[in-house]
């Protein structure tokens, strides 16, 4: 017994303390320019946290490519938080332990909101496509988000519904997500202030596949439009699905279902489909942003898995600019910078950021899904 | 699981020293741990901790009640669940919230007791399988806006004691560390006491047991009691850790983790619990830096260990009832 | 009605899906007393084989039908030698260790499969062609009801009255059912439980692998995590039928769906999984060892 305890002892220690030799080394050189990515490399969201990850390697490459950041060289760490608290706050000390000066994620509101009080308390600048209201509320310094919030996005929903197609019966539908839920709500609330009709609020339980009981029961409610705030792997099923039914309520999807996959799954049903989001990232009017997807491709085969790839490519574009414009990686410099940037011209658009860190004067398009697979922006109607 | 096969009725004093003392040597030695390692590893090993006392707390229900448990996590989350609620809606401070989440806790698995004693083996997996999925949902859809929905709470204040603020990491190391010597003690205890032994009378045979006059419900009762008790202790750690709950936390795969920490370390033994944590809970730490092969290579392990020791690491040793 | 009418198909759909895979599982159970966690993802591996068959002959020329045909065929016979496999190396060894054991090897081959799908696949969401199946819609009082629903309620109606019949029918299914009883005395019958225990092992992923292709084409997605959630459905199901009975796995998938789809329908969607779920614990209240389960005799 106490051979097997003794050389339980010494093996456990020797795990910790290899590692710990390993992060001292990691940690100790100066020269280079760290950044941070904590994203769920593993789990359900895996295909967004890798997308994350690729695109925070290509934009270190490009700018390396280009002689470094203040002639120093970028070198990004990258932290599985699989999609769950608990492993974002180890992220996030692992993160600071090893010197970054700023991180990119995590995907997730949930992994975002554990990791952010200790980026707080180290002052190690953070941007996430997160969209909870919790993570601007905490009036955190080093909090930006890349994608707008919930109640901008929900407020141009809402006016777009009501006004401008003048629907009478909306029915919303959400999964349980942080996210879904948040947005629901918001739109929900939005459509009351400008005196629309919603006859349901209803949920779909994420990745259950099985939605026709909820489309069935929302059918019976005769609605003039169906609303989804929910991802697009659900979304394009739930169009299929509506379809299948003979529901011919108009499909409004909210920007987690702008994905090439959505028009895969719902196939013929596609065509038609509306979804509100900033443009979609190879539709993006910019050059930049078609350059980038360029990029993307060729160095990856594939394309951005959604617009998230690239609203988490415009904060870490926006932390480059700040440290050269700054000169420097002093956090509150950073911040400062950010926080008075005007018109930051982002891939995904021309954005600033108020106080509390929130993205602003993102330009929202509705836009409807074409037979050839393209997209047609409704409103606001594109300038001639 | 436990065998009849008989080892000497009082182990030789020797090992039995030894083996005595080697443990909380060892948990003395990981006070240190701040010292030593950076902030990281310390906020591992209080996650360790924490989970340490999470699976001991299974255990209690799964290896030494044989009762499958797999919604651990219900327990687990309503003592998080518990403290958050009090410390942010109702401004309890931390270790006032303690006692409330235990109990909360504790008659919550109580409770379930009742009715799951209806069902045996595989038909109780499901129950509580099905347990689990109720309450997270019911943290989701967030009935009377205390839990927080899909988002769940922030802002859970920091411990303090005697006037002094346990906020630093080491602080809540040092917190979580000697809480965990205290469920060590009470294991070690419970080994020794009326529950434990009736505990066993009934794991290996619950007709003879009744013969003997083991009240059978009385002790599944209480041992659902205090393994989901020592969930909410474990609740109330997580949440001061995180400083936030949500419903991510607590879910399915979560009790299905804690049931195999049991089974992977070693069902009723409690160097085995720890080390299945440790296994769990720190070793893909490590190994993070292969990200997309982690889980991968997990699984092999897992099938591994099973195939090589199927009583697990380091089993219970065999006593008399 | 319509409304009614439709819920009853939409549950009936799914319930058969349900109930397909959880014949794998409980003919598993039956005779190893294995809930055999890693079911679920041999299903939905057997859904990403047919799918590379189904791209990767797209442009071949050769009928949807066909193609389906080939795609079932494949899915079926790798998942088959999956099955043996994974009970060769991570159940057979564990034959006479305490049944928890295994059940810790099916959940690392559980994760073990999963993850292989995304390293070989990718994490993303793979998209099954469309037209593979007439889109024929027939309206009844009102409900819709496709094609691909008929045929996935009728093959699961099919497959499982063809089980039935094999094990209750020939002499191969007569050694399942004793081995299902009593291992030592169906060895002693000169049964050879090893070759029984490999037979369940071909037959219960090949139905499973049906399954899993049945949701690929239903749904026209799959991806990596999907597994786990079929899988504990599918358990769930063949529990709440009496594990280790096959009309059980059948009535109890077909349960499942329907509560399902009643508790969204007209109850509340918000509360969907917890209606569900409560529902099935309250049948076990009332029938602890399932809807079609012998009565337990105290056997743990």
């Amino acid at each position: 017994m106490i051979w097997r305890l003794t050389a339980g002892a010494v093996s456990a220690f020797a795990i910790l303390a290899s590692a710990m030799v390993v992060n001292a080394a990691t940690a100790s050189e100066g020269a280079p320019i760290r950044f941070g990515v904590q994203a769920p490399i593993t789990g359900s969201y895996a295909e967004e946290g890798q997308g994350i990850e690729k695109a925070v390697r290509l934009l270190a490459e490009q700018q390396n490519a280009k002689g470094g950041l203040l002639g120093r060289q970028i070198e990004v760490t990258v932290c599985d938080d699989e999609g769950k608290p608990s492993q974002a706050a180890i992220c996030a000390r692992q993160l600071v332990n090893a010197k970054v000066v700023a991180v990119i994620g995590s995907y997730t509101s949930g992994a975002a909101l554990a990791a952010e009080p200790i980026y707080a308390a180290a002052n190690v600048l953070q941007t996430s496509d997160g969209t909870s209201n919790k993570l601007s509320e905490q009036g955190f310094k080093i909090w930006f988000g890349n994608a707008a919030p919930n109640s901008a996005e929900a407020e141009f929903t809402a006016n777009y519904l009501v006004n401008v197609r003048a629907f009478k019966r909306i029915a919303v539908l959400t999964d349980h997500s942080s996210f879904a839920t948040g947005l629901a709500d918001e739109v929900v609330k939005n459509i009351a202030a400008v005196h629309g009709n919603v006859v349901d609020k209803a949920f779909v339980s994420a990745d259950s596949q099985n939605f026709t009981p909820v489309l069935t029961k929302l059918k019976s409610l005769n609605p003039d439009v169906l609303y989804y705030s929910g991802y697009y792997s659900d979304g394009g099923l739930i169009r299929a699905q509506m379809q299948q039914l003979g529901m011919d309520a108009v499909f409004v999807g909210g920007d987690a279902n702008q994905n090439v996959a959505f028009a895969k799954i719902a196939g013929a049903a596609a065509v038609g489909s509306v979804i509100v989001n900033v443009p979609a990232p190879q539709d993006l009017p910019y050059p930049a942003a078609k350059q980038f997807v360029a990029d993307y491709k060729a160095k990856y085969g594939v394309l951005p898995p959604s617009v998230f790839t690239l609203t988490n490519a415009d904060g870490m574009r926006a932390f480059l600019q700040a440290i050269e414009t700054t000169k420097g990686t002093d956090a509150s410099a950073l911040e400062d910078y950010l926080h008075h940037v005007k018109d930051f011209q982002g891939l995904t658009g021309t954005f600033s950021w108020n106080d509390r860190g929130e993205r602003t004067g993102s330009p929202f398009v509705a836009f409807e899904m074409q037979a050839d697979g393209g997209y047609k922006i409704l409103y606001p109607e594109p300038a001639k | 699981m436990s065998g009849h096969t008989q080892s000497q009725p009082v182990p030789p004093p020797s090992r039995f020293r030894v083996s005595g003392l080697a443990g909380p040597l060892l948990w003395a030695v990981g006070l240190a741990i701040p010292a030593v390692f950076d902030s990281s590893w310390v906020a591992i090993a209080a996650v360790f901790a924490i989970y340490a006392i999470n699976a001991l707390s299974e255990d209690v229900i799964l290896g030494r009640g044989g009762m499958f448990d797999m919604g651990h996590a219900v327990y687990f989350g309503i003592g998080a669940y518990v403290t958050a609620i009090l410390n942010t809606s109702f401004g309890w401070p931390i270790f006032a919230t303690l006692p409330a989440a235990i109990l909360l806790a504790a008659a919550a698995g109580a409770l379930l007791a009742g009715p799951l004693m209806r069902l045996r083996g595989d038909y109780l997996l499901v129950a509580t399988i099905g347990f689990n999925a109720i309450f997270v949902l019911t943290m989701q859809n967030d009935p009377g806006d205390i839990t927080g929905g899909s988002d769940g709470i922030t802002g859970i204040g920091v411990p303090s004691l005697f006037g002094l603020s346990l906020a630093s990491q080491s602080a809540m190391f040092w917190l979580d560390w000697v809480v965990l010597g205290v469920v060590l003690l009470l294991m070690r205890n419970l080994d020794r006491c009326e529950l434990g032994r009736a505990q066993r009378y009934l794991k290996q045979d619950e007709l003879a047991a009744a013969t003997l006059g083991v009240d059978a419900r009385k002790v599944k009762t209480q041992t659902f009691a205090l393994g989901a008790g020592l969930a909410g202790l474990a609740g109330t750690l997580f949440a001061v850790q995180l400083s936030t709950v949500s419903p991510a936390s607590f879910v399915f795969t979560e009790s299905v983790t804690l049931f195999a920490v049991v089974i992977v370390g070693g069902p009723g033994s409690v160097p085995g619990v720890l080390l299945g944590t440790a296994l769990m809970f720190v070793v893909p730490q490590i190994f993070r830096d292969f990200a997309q092969y982690r889980y991968f290579v997990f699984g092999i392990a897992m099938i591994a260990v099973m195939v090589l020791r199927p009583q697990g690491l380091w089993p219970q040793r065999r006593r008399r009832a | 009605m319509g409304t009614f009418i439709q819920q009853v198909f939409n549950g009936l759909t799914v319930g058969g899906i349900y109930a397909l895979i959880a014949l794998g599982y409980t003919m598993v159970y039956g005779v190893m007393r294995l809930i055999n966690f890693a079911h679920g993802d041999l299903c939905i591996l057997g859904a990403f084989i047919g799918l590379t068959l189904l791209t990767g002959a797209a442009g071949s020329g050769h009928s949807g039908a066909v193609l389906l045909l080939l795609a079932f065929v494949l899915a079926v016979v790798v998942i088959a030698i999956a099955g043996v496999v994974l009970e060769l190396v991570a159940y057979r060894p564990l034959r006479k260790a305490d049944r928890l054991s295994a059940v810790v090897s099916a959940l690392g081959a559980s994760l073990l499969i999963e993850n292989s799908i995304m390293l070989i696949w990718g994490p993303d969401v793979h998209v099954f062609p469309a037209d593979l199946l007439p889109a024929t819609t027939w309206s009844v009082a009102g409900a819709n009801i496709t094609f691909v629903q008929v045929m996935i309620i009728l093959s699961s109606v099919l497959l499982m009255a063809a089980l039935y019949f094999f094990i209750h029918h020939t002499r191969f299914g007569t050694a399942i059912r004793a081995t299902a009883i009593d291992q030592d005395t169906a060895k002693l019958m000169g049964i050879k439980v090893n070759q029984v225990i490999l037979t369940v092992f071909v037959v219960g992923p090949a139905l499973g692998a049906i399954g899993g292709l049945f949701v690929g084409i239903y749904y026209r997605e799959a991806y990596f995590t999907m597994g786990w959630t079929y899988g504990l459905y599918a358990f769930i199901a063949a529990i709440l039928g009496g594990i280790g009975n096959i009309p059980g796995a059948m009535v109890g998938g077909v349960l499942l769906g329907l509560f399902n789809a009643f508790a969204a329908g007209y109850i509340s969607s918000s509360w969907q999984d917890a209606i569900t779920f409560a529902l099935l614990i309250a049948i076990l209240l009332v029938r602890p060892t399932g809807l079609l389960g012998e009565p337990d005799a105290g056997k743990v």
